[in-house]
């Protein structure tokens, strides 16, 4: 299955990516060599998204769209439970991306990486729609108002936040598959522990577990609560 | 200090937005109270940005989509947005209520004044307004010193201390602590004796009284999310 997913996810990269680079007109790498260039380019994300904020800047705003809209498609897509037209993912994107125009002068660069913050907007829209498909009334309470973190101050948050990013980015790289297949199932496909263990036909411990093993080798695991009996469940 | 924290499997659900609206409102309340799992929140939310931009299944986008997006922007002349507080994060005035996360006061803000139920002699109820149907969300006042009957839970409940404290077999729990309790799981609270212990549960189901005299109260545990 992980196997198959892989195969699957990199033939689609293939063809899009070319697709993309004929559409668009410039040159974007895929797979390994995409990655080295976002780590490198992390912190011109950053300052697009400033200037987008600070000044509207519209080039800037152009760079982002053509970096972040396809990965945001992408995402819509591949999501579990929205079965959608490109058309409509397109719309979502606008959405996300009109989002980043409105907002961006709230964005902190010493707080979170662009990325983080592009994927919290494209998320937030992702539930939006689930919540307005399952008929929720979305005004009564806004999903910000539910996913939104308030934010920590901290002095040193820029560098701190910037190795944590690098640790994450190059631990990713070296997760066992089956761990990996997790978080991917999991963030991309948006699916809960529940759902995951049902479709891989494994014990919903085991996938939780395997989760919990992934975040600790990314260092993102600090503390345990109280009721780790649930692993059992 | 809190000591009881959603778990990282939980926060995950969170941060990757798969988790249940009400059960997220139970989760993000607490995040209110606690530096910790805003912290691991953000975390996870760098992985999930990590997880964006490294996103293999990138979909073919027309650049014409940025073009209208573009003229959007130009036709209804979008306003950058200035640094102020989001709307809606109405200042609760009941003093007794200041403090509470913005999303509580946000729903309690929305039925304008709490309804208290009163459900025993200790315990009082008050409903939220959440514009989901699939959990309870409310309010549960244990007055001080009061006791709750013995219960069990036949769905998830999630609780959050708001004010006051209050202890059951497994201990004492103060603001901020996050509890879950799984289907089956059986306990009886008691607040403690000096003041009146506020918190915010999420029941995917109403919970069970076991006692005798409970028992006659069950028909009225209704489900009823609003």
């Amino acid at each position: 299955m992980a196997k198959l997913l892989r195969e699957q996810s990199s033939e689609v990269s293939k063809t899009d990516s070319s697709h993309f680079n004929k559409v668009i007109g410039e040159i974007k790498p895929a797979g390994e060599q995409r990655l080295q260039n976002t780590a490198k380019r992390t912190d011109s994300w950053s300052l697009d998204l400033v200037a987008i904020g600070a000044r509207q800047d519209r080039e800037a705003f152009a760079r982002f769209f053509q970096h972040f809209a396809p990965l945001i498609k992408g995402y819509f897509l591949n999501h579990q439970g929205m079965m959608m037209s490109s058309t409509q993912a397109d719309e979502l994107v606008q959405e996300v991306m009109l989002k980043v125009w409105t907002k961006a002068s709230k964005y902190k660069p010493e707080k979170s990486a662009a990325s983080t913050w592009v994927f919290t907007m494209a998320r937030n829209t992702r539930i939006d729609m689930l919540r307005r498909q399952s008929r929720h009334n979305t005004e009564v309470l806004e999903t910000e108002d539910i996913w939104a973190t308030e934010e920590e101050e901290s002095p040193v948050a820029r560098l701190q936040m910037q190795r944590e990013q690098k640790l994450v980015r190059e631990a990713m790289v070296d997760l066992p598959p089956e761990q990996a297949q997790i978080v991917q199932i999991i963030y991309l496909q948006g699916k809960t522990h529940t759902v995951a263990a049902e479709e891989l036909n494994l014990p919903l411990g085991t996938v939780k577990s395997r989760l919990r093993l992934a975040l600790a080798k990314m260092k993102i695991q600090i503390t345990q609560s109280a009721d780790e009996a649930d692993l059992l469940t | 200090m809190i000591k009881y924290h959603p778990n990282i499997n939980t926060l995950t659900e969170y941060a990757s937005g798969s988790l249940d609206t009400a059960a997220a409102i139970a989760v993000s309340a607490h995040m209110h109270f606690c530096h910790q799992c805003r912290k691991q929140t953000q975390d996870l939310q760098l992985l999930g940005g990590t997880m964006l931009d490294n996103n293999i299944a990138v979909a073919d986008i027309d650049s014409s989509v940025l073009h209208s997006l573009m003229q959007k922007i130009d036709a209804v002349d979008t306003k950058v947005e200035t640094k102020v507080q989001p709307a809606g994060h109405k200042q609760v005035t009941d003093a007794s209520l200041a403090g509470l996360p913005p999303v509580v006061a946000k729903m309690i803000g929305n039925r304008n004044k709490l309804k208290w139920k009163r459900l025993t002699k200790s315990l009082q109820i008050a409903p939220l307004t959440t514009g989901q149907s699939r959990a309870e969300v409310s309010l549960h006042k244990i007055s001080a010193g009061g006791k709750v009957m013995q219960h069990d839970h036949r769905g998830q409940e999630y609780t959050l201390i708001l004010k006051g404290s209050f202890s059951d077999e497994s201990g004492v729990y103060q603001p901020g602590d996050f509890l879950l309790k799984q289907p089956g799981d059986i306990h009886s609270p008691y607040a403690a004796a000096n003041r009146d212990c506020i918190c915010l549960t999420v029941v995917e189901a109403p919970v069970r009284f076991t006692s005798l005299l409970g028992k006659l109260l069950n028909p009225f545990l209704r489900l009823s999310p609003a």
